[in-house]
């Protein structure tokens, strides 16, 4: 057995997908040369931008890092990187740490915003509440609020998240299985909104199997949190995720044509099903929203807060 | 015949219980996915269908948890 590009006799992967067997030197090569072609072919960077990463000190986070910085490397972009803290105990403190030590290592300008400064609750907190919408629910608007906001403070011209090939496949299928056509319209390798304040988010790794990126961190001993959020096993998600790689198992190619497949449709489905909102403002807060209130303020009112 | 396991917390001395023993069996044996792990032999990456040889330390690191 040996590497099907170099013929080393090391092998550390056999692609389910093709057959094809790899040698940790040209896996490596294979991960970042095809991280760079999604960049290139989605037109997902342009010269003088300034990228924030949403680094969580996770595999895919620190794997986008180290994709864009090469960018950097270039003189093509300027990189910048924001962590939230959604304050959950036992889980978040090793993510924060770790992202400190690959922005220093970098030397990149670096933010750490908690939920409990910007929003005076942890997600712990609210998870104790009766009244709860799950934790996902949450994060996720919460997340996303702060990441914006943060993008506008750092003067970043795009937000750029670790989203890989099993993250998309997972949210084509769940807003599928869900009948959220609205959100099905959003997913894709750049998204950009007409309110000027949201700016453009991209994934450099969304045609690259959350295994490869494990495998990646792993092979070029990356400093990264290998952990479990609490919270995950609760979500749809997880479900979600649990079939699709039942079904990839005799299926190994089930997850690229899925998202193939939505590439496909992915205009038309904009074209026919997009709402176009009359972006109008939060009366709370001021951000952009297409109602009365903005989604992470219609939680806090909710939450009495 | 024996190999090491390190996995996670566990640190312990295994038989092997065959010829051309396999980390993928090993995995199956463990109940563990090959899709959520990455395999070292003797601190080198492999592929799950290496035989695993006596007296080999073999590293088995969980990379994707569930959710």
């Amino acid at each position: 057995m040996q590497c099907s590009k170099c013929g080393n006799p090391k092998v550390i992967i056999k692609k389910e997908q093709s057959g094809q067997l790899l040698c940790k030197d040209c896996f490596i090569e294979s991960i970042e040369k095809k991280a760079i072609k999604t960049v290139r072919k989605e037109k997902l960077l342009d010269k003088g931008d300034k990228v924030l990463v949403a680094l969580s000190g996770g595999k895919d986070s620190v794997t986008v890092l180290e994709v864009l910085n090469t960018f950097r490397e270039m003189n093509i972009i300027d990189i910048c990187a924001v962590t939230v803290d959604e304050g959950i105990a036992n889980y978040r403190q090793d993510g924060v740490d770790i992202a400190k030590r690959h922005a220093e290592r970098l030397g990149i300008e670096h933010k750490v915003v908690s939920l409990k400064e910007e929003y005076g609750i942890t997600l712990d907190e609210i998870m104790q509440r009766d009244n709860h919408k799950g934790s996902c629910t949450y994060c996720g608007v919460f997340r996303r609020t702060i990441i914006n906001k943060a993008a506008r403070k750092m003067g970043a011209t795009k937000i750029a998240t670790g989203h890989n090939l099993d993250d998309e496949v997972q949210a084509i299928m769940m807003n599928y299985l869900e009948g959220n056509t609205n959100n099905l319209t959003k997913l894709g390798a750049k998204t950009e909104s007409k309110a000027e304040e949201f700016t453009v988010k991209i994934k450099p790794l969304r045609e690259i199997p959350e295994r490869e990126i494990g495998l990646y961190v792993v092979a070029k001993d990356l400093e990264v949190h290998f952990d479990s959020c609490p919270y995950a096993m609760q979500s749809f998600r997880g479900e979600v995720s649990e079939v699709i790689n039942q079904l990839a198992e005799k299926h190994p190619t089930i997850k690229y044509s899925t998202l193939r497949g939505y590439d496909k449709v992915k205009n038309i489905l904009k074209n026919e099903l997009k709402k176009d909102y009359s972006h109008g403002r939060c009366t709370r807060c001021g951000e952009p929203s297409a109602n009365e209130l903005c989604k992470a303020c219609s939680f806090l009112e909710e939450l009495g807060l | 015949m024996t190999f090491t396991l390190k996995y996670n917390d566990i640190g312990e001395k295994r038989e092997i219980p065959k010829d051309n023993y396999t980390i993928k069996d090993l995995l199956s044996e463990l109940g563990l996915s090959a899709q959520t792990i990455v395999s070292k032999q003797n601190g080198e990456l492999v592929i799950e269908g290496t035989v695993i040889e006596e007296n080999d330390e073999i590293q088995l690191v969980q990379i994707i948890y569930g959710g």
